[in-house]
Formats: structure tokens, C-alpha cells, sequence
């Protein structure tokens, strides 16, 4: 479903990844990991088409996505979460939802400035399929608040509703757990599997490795912009370079 | 139908505001007081559009009376060097200023930030200057004079309460149809535009179409008022289509508050105000001069953009929000205790 090919991205010297190659099939988990800084987030914001790869090609579905406009990527069928979390603070939870359903709605300017008829229906029923997103991640008491009053665990939730409101085929969340407590961790996880289970491809980055090793039916890790090691969960665990990249870090945090 | 937590248009606003557009003719019935309030429907409609461009699609135009102008003149020069119908005029009203607005508008889709304030601004000094200096069509600096009245099913429409209701009937619709597509799918696009335009692509909203529809719609806007204004006043010159026009355009949105559509209204309604209270100050008071209203423009908007900065309706309503949400709790607490 997914090809990255040869990637390579550099911000003025800074190469955030490196020759990165790898690829992966409809219907699982993926995780991506890495210590920080490793390019996790760089290679989600080319595969969501943020930006484009310095070098290298992305094929999602038999088509290369590397130099198409943002704006393209849900309409293929790829959505997103933000590590930074771009909420629409100043709309309520279901109206950011609904921004969600803006590719699975048609009202244009014309039609709208004149409330031609079906607008009313198409309205409607949009807000009613963003209200089903809003109980599947479990919103629905707070659907009539606005997005900036709400707390962390939630904005999170908000932000996997509203990606899930466009009906992705390879949903990327990046860092959707973090600053997650236990209790929710656990729920975010299961809602994960949930999403897959219902046939969306899953590609998440992610620090907790509990989450990670439990859910993901592949992993992909990354250090310092390359890819180190590629497998099963169990593969990855016992995977020497990984280990070594992760104690690196460790070390390098404790020194600092 | 209300659905719960989404932005809607507010029907009783609307019905009130139609209401006291009606009777006022009846309440206030010195002629110039009258003629003020047409010329606030015209500007009304100006300001309508550059209100939707500022406070939806978070673009500046600094030259908002170059697409009034432009509207003026092409139903002034087709009505009376042509001899065609107003109506007809409008109709070139309307496409010259969407015309010229795309065309600004699509070369500029992809970028953003002050491309537009600054491409606008240039805009407006040509248009001034083509007005001014293509005297072959225009007639120059001392203006275009013999524009004929409407007709409408064989009635014209004069000066005075039949003209305050023709154009006060376009500023209703020019009302109805920015509320309409605030409170719609394009709305709430522009809206996600604002707050984040990252997300807002990613969830594949076409941020660059729409900034330019609203672009171009804020030029029909423009036009529209334009044809109006050419048709109530039999002459027109350059020297209404200038920089500073646009500048008090600028100022009334700013003053009422962009993100809301009847910020735009309330902003025209209260500099027009400010600017009568001037001119009749002025013909008691000497000292009192047209510059002397500038210097109050540029008060307000330097007041406002420190004290209020979202202008002065969206802070008053939800002020009044949040006075009745902490009533109705209070009550609910009486209740309780
Ligand atoms: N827009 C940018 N401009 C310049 N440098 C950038 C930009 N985005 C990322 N980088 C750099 O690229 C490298 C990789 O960053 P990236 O955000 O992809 O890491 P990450 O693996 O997501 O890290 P984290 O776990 O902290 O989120 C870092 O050195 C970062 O400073
Ligand atoms: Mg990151």
C-alpha cells in the first residue's frame, strides 16, 4: 500500500533522512520508532505531502504522492494527527470534526451563498457522520465545546476523529499517546486496533514502547535520520542496533 | 433545523435588522440624514465583502475602492457613452470587478501573507490614475456626468426613500448571502484556514480556491456598490475611488470586527456616523476640517487594534454571552440552594 523509495530530506545542513527505503502492506499496524530528533516526524509530513522529499519517491496505491499538493493526500485516502496538535481552536468539537468531512461534502461558494437546495440535507447528514466519529472516539459530551477549551487527552481524541471523519485507507498518527495517562494510553491503544480492525491501515509514531510492542504488527526504526532495523515487534526488541541506539540516547540524555 | 454546536445564522437578527432598515425613513425624515443612510447600504456592501476577505479568508486588500471605481464606471460608461440599460451595466459592473479580481487573485493563490495588501494597494493607484489620466473614456480628473436613473418595471427609482430602499434591499441580500456561506461546508473551511492551515490541507481543504473565490466574490461586492452609487449620483469622479476610500473601508471592518458578518455592518453603520457628526460639527466649528476626520479614523483604529482587537462586535457579543450564561447560572443556583 505504502512504498517509500531512496528518501532523503535535508533542511539546509540538516539531513532529517537519510536513503530511507521501506514498505508495507494494507491492513496492519505500523509503528515507526526512534530517539528523538531521528526523522519520524519528517517522514510523516512527506508522506502526508506537508512537504516534499529532497530526494526519493513515495507510491502510496500505484501513484507517486511526493510532488502532489497537501490538499490531495485526503482525497487518496491518507489523513493525519500532529505530534504539535493543530486543533481549529476557535470551533467547536463537531464543527472541527466536520472539517473532516469537507472532501466527503460538495457545497461550493455559489451554492452555498444562495442555500440552493440539498445544501440543507448535505449539512445535515455531515453533521450526523461527524457525530458517529465524535462517539466512536468517545467526544460526544463535549461535542458542543469549543476545541480550545478542551485538555490534552481530548485534543488528542479530537484530532483522531477528525482524521478519521475524511474515511482514510492509511491513517498516520504521530505521537497520538504522548502526554497520555495510563488510563488513556490504554484506551488510545485500543481504539487503534479498533480503526484497523475496521480495515484502516494504521502507521504510527510513538515513544511508548508498551504501545507500540502490543499493537504494532510491524516496526520500523529509524536513528539519526537512517533506517536501522525493520520487523516483527519481537524482532525489534532483540535487535542489537536498536538497542545500542536507544542506549545511546539514554546515555546521551543522562550526560546532558 | 438547529444542529447543536455548529454556527448558524440567527433568523430573528436577521428579521430585526430588515425590520429597523424599514422604518427608519419613517422615524428619521430630515432628507440628508437619509441620504447618509443610502450611502451607508452602498458602503454596507463594501464593506461586506472585505469583511469576508479579512476575517475568513485572513487576506488584506488595500484597495477595496479600486473595485467600487471600477464598478462605477463601467455602468457609467456603458449606460451613458453606450445608451445601454443599467441593468445591462450591472452586468459590466459585476464581471470587470470579478474579472480583474481573479486574475489578481489566481497569480496569487499561492502565496500568502502581505502579497495581497501590497498587490492591492498598487492596484488601487492604477486605477485611480487610469480613471484620472484615460480622459478619451473617463473624462478625466473633473469627472463622468449625465448617468441616467433605474428603472424598474417601468418605475424609476429617484432619489431619496425609493433609492434608500432599492439599495438597502442589495445590502440585505449581500447580508443573507455572507451568513450563508459562513454558516456553510465553505465557511467553516475558511474558518479551519485560520486556525490552522497545516490541518486544514491535510484534511484536504483547497485553501488557495477558496481564498481566491473570496477574493473575487469581495470585488463583486465592491462592484455591485459601485453600480449603485454611479446610478444614485448622476456624476462621479476619481476622487471617490481613492487610497483613502479604501482606507475607511479598512477602518469600518476593522472597527466592527472581521469575523463576524455584522461586524462589517455595525463598523459602516458607525464611522458613516462619525463622519456626519464631523461635516456637522464642521459647519459650526471652523477648526473642524476633513483632515480632522482622518485623524479620528486613524484614533479608532489604533484604539481598537490595542484595546479590541477583534473589533467591537464580537467583543460585545460575547460580553452579552457570558452576562447571560453567568445569569442563567446564578438563577440555576438560587434554584438550588
Ligand atoms: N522544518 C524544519 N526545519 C529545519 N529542521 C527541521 C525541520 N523539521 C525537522 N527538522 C530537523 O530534522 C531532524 C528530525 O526531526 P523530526 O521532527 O523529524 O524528528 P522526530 O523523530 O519526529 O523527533 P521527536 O521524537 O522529538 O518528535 C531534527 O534535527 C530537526 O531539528
Ligand atoms: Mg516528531
Amino acid at each position: 500500500m505504502l512504498e517509500v523509495k531512496n528518501v532523503t530530506k535535508t533542511f539546509g545542513g540538516v539531513v532529517a533522512n537519510k536513503d530511507v527505503s521501506f514498505s508495507f502492506e494494507e491492513g496492519q499496524i505500523v509503528g515507526l520508532i526512534g530517539p528523538n530528533g531521528a526523522g519520524k516526524s519528517t517522514m510523516f509530513n512527506m508522506i502526508s505531502a506537508i512537504f516534499p522529499p529532497s530526494e526519493g519517491e513515495i507510491i502510496f496505491r500505484k501513484q507517486r504522492i511526493d510532488k502532489m499538493p497537501t490538499n490531495a493526500m485526503a482525497p487518496l485516502g491518507i489523513s493525519r494527527t500532529f505530534q504539535n496538535l493543530q486543533v481549529f481552536k476557535n470551533m467547536t468539537v463537531v464543527e472541527n470534526v466536520m472539517v473532516g468531512r469537507h472532501i466527503r461534502t460538495k457545497t461550493g461558494t455559489l451554492r452555498a451563498a444562495l442555500k440552493l437546495p440539498g445544501t440543507k440535507k448535505e449539512e445535515v447528514s455531515a453533521y450526523d457522520k461527524a457525530m458517529e466519529y465524535i462517539q466512536f472516539v468517545g467526544l460526544q459530551d463535549l461535542y458542543d465545546h469549543l476545541a480550545g477549551n478542551l485538555a490534552l487527552g481530548k485534543l488528542r481524541l479530537l484530532e483522531l476523529a477528525r482524521a478519521l471523519a475524511t474515511e482514510p485507507k492509511l491513517l498516520l498518527l504521530d505521537e497520538i499517546a504522548a502526554g497520555l495517562n495510563h488510563k488513556e494510553t490504554k484506551e488510545m491503544s485500543n481504539l487503534i486496533e479498533k480503526i484497523r480492525n475496521n480495515g484502516t491501515t494504521v502507521f504510527v509514531v510513538e515513544h511508548d514502547m508498551d504501545l507500540v510492542m502490543s499493537i504494532c504488527d510491524k516496526i520500523i526504526v529509524l536513528d539519526q535520520g537512517e533506517k536501522i532495523a525493520e520487523g516483527t515487534p519481537r524482532e525489534i526488541q532483540s535487535n542489537q542496533r536498536v538497542i545500542t541506539a536507544y542506549l545511546g540516547a539514554e546515555v546521551e540524555k543522562n550526560a546532558q | 433545523m438547529k444542529l447543536k454546536g455548529v454556527q448558524q445564522t440567527n433568523w430573528i437578527g436577521v428579521g430585526i435588522f430588515v425590520l429597523i432598515v424599514l422604518i427608519f425613513p419613517f422615524v428619521v425624515t430630515q432628507s440628508f440624514l437619509l441620504n447618509h443612510a443610502t450611502f451607508t447600504g452602498i458602503y454596507v456592501i463594501v464593506s461586506l465583502g472585505l469583511g469576508l476577505l479579512m476575517g475568513y479568508a485572513g487576506q488584506i486588500s488595500l484597495g477595496q475602492a479600486a473595485f467600487y471605481g471600477v464598478g462605477a464606471y463601467a455602468t457609467a460608461i456603458m449606460t451613458t457613452t453606450y445608451g445601454l440599460s443599467p441593468w445591462i451595466g450591472l452586468i459590466f459592473s459585476i464581471a470587470i470587478a470579478a474579472l480583474l479580481a481573479y486574475i489578481m487573485g489566481y497569480t496569487m493563490a499561492r502565496l500568502s501573507g502581505y502579497y495581497l495588501a501590497m498587490a492591492t494597494l498598487a492596484f488601487g493607484i492604477i486605477v485611480h490614475s487610469v480613471l484620472v489620466e484615460w480622459r478619451s473614456v473617463t473624462l478625466g480628473a473633473s469627472g463622468f456626468y449625465g448617468i441616467p436613473s433605474i428603472n424598474i418595471f417601468g418605475y424609476t427609482i429617484t432619489q431619496g426613500i425609493p433609492y434608500y430602499y432599492f439599495v438597502w434591499a442589495f445590502a440585505i441580500i449581500g447580508i443573507i448571502i455572507c451568513l450563508n456561506i459562513v454558516h456553510s461546508r465553505v465557511g467553516r473551511a475558511l474558518r479551519s484556514i485560520h486556525d490552522s492551515e497545516i490541518a486544514s490541507s491535510a484534511m484536504g481543504v483547497e485553501t488557495g480556491k477558496y481564498k481566491t473565490q473570496i477574493f473575487v466574490l469581495s470585488a463583486i461586492f465592491a462592484g455591485v456598490a459601485g453600480w449603485l452609487f454611479a446610478h444614485m449620483s448622476y456624476s462621479i469622479s476619481p476622487s471617490s475611488f481613492t487610497l483613502d476610500a479604501s482606507i475607511i473601508f479598512l477602518a469600518m471592518v476593522v472597527l466592527g470586527g472581521s469575523s463576524s458578518v455584522w461586524g462589517a455592518v455595525l463598523g459602516t453603520v458607525l464611522i458613516t456616523m462619525i463622519q456626519v457628526t464631523v461635516h456637522t460639527l464642521g459647519e459650526q466649528f471652523t477648526f473642524i476640517t476633513s483632515e480632522f476626520e482622518h485623524v479620528v479614523y486613524g484614533l479608532i483604529l489604533v484604539l481598537v487594534i490595542i484595546f479590541m482587537p477583534r473589533g467591537l462586535f464580537p467583543t460585545i457579543s460575547s460580553w452579552l454571552n457570558n452576562k447571560m450564561s453567568q445569569r442563567s447560572s446564578e438563577t440555576q443556583e438560587k434554584k438550588a440552594s
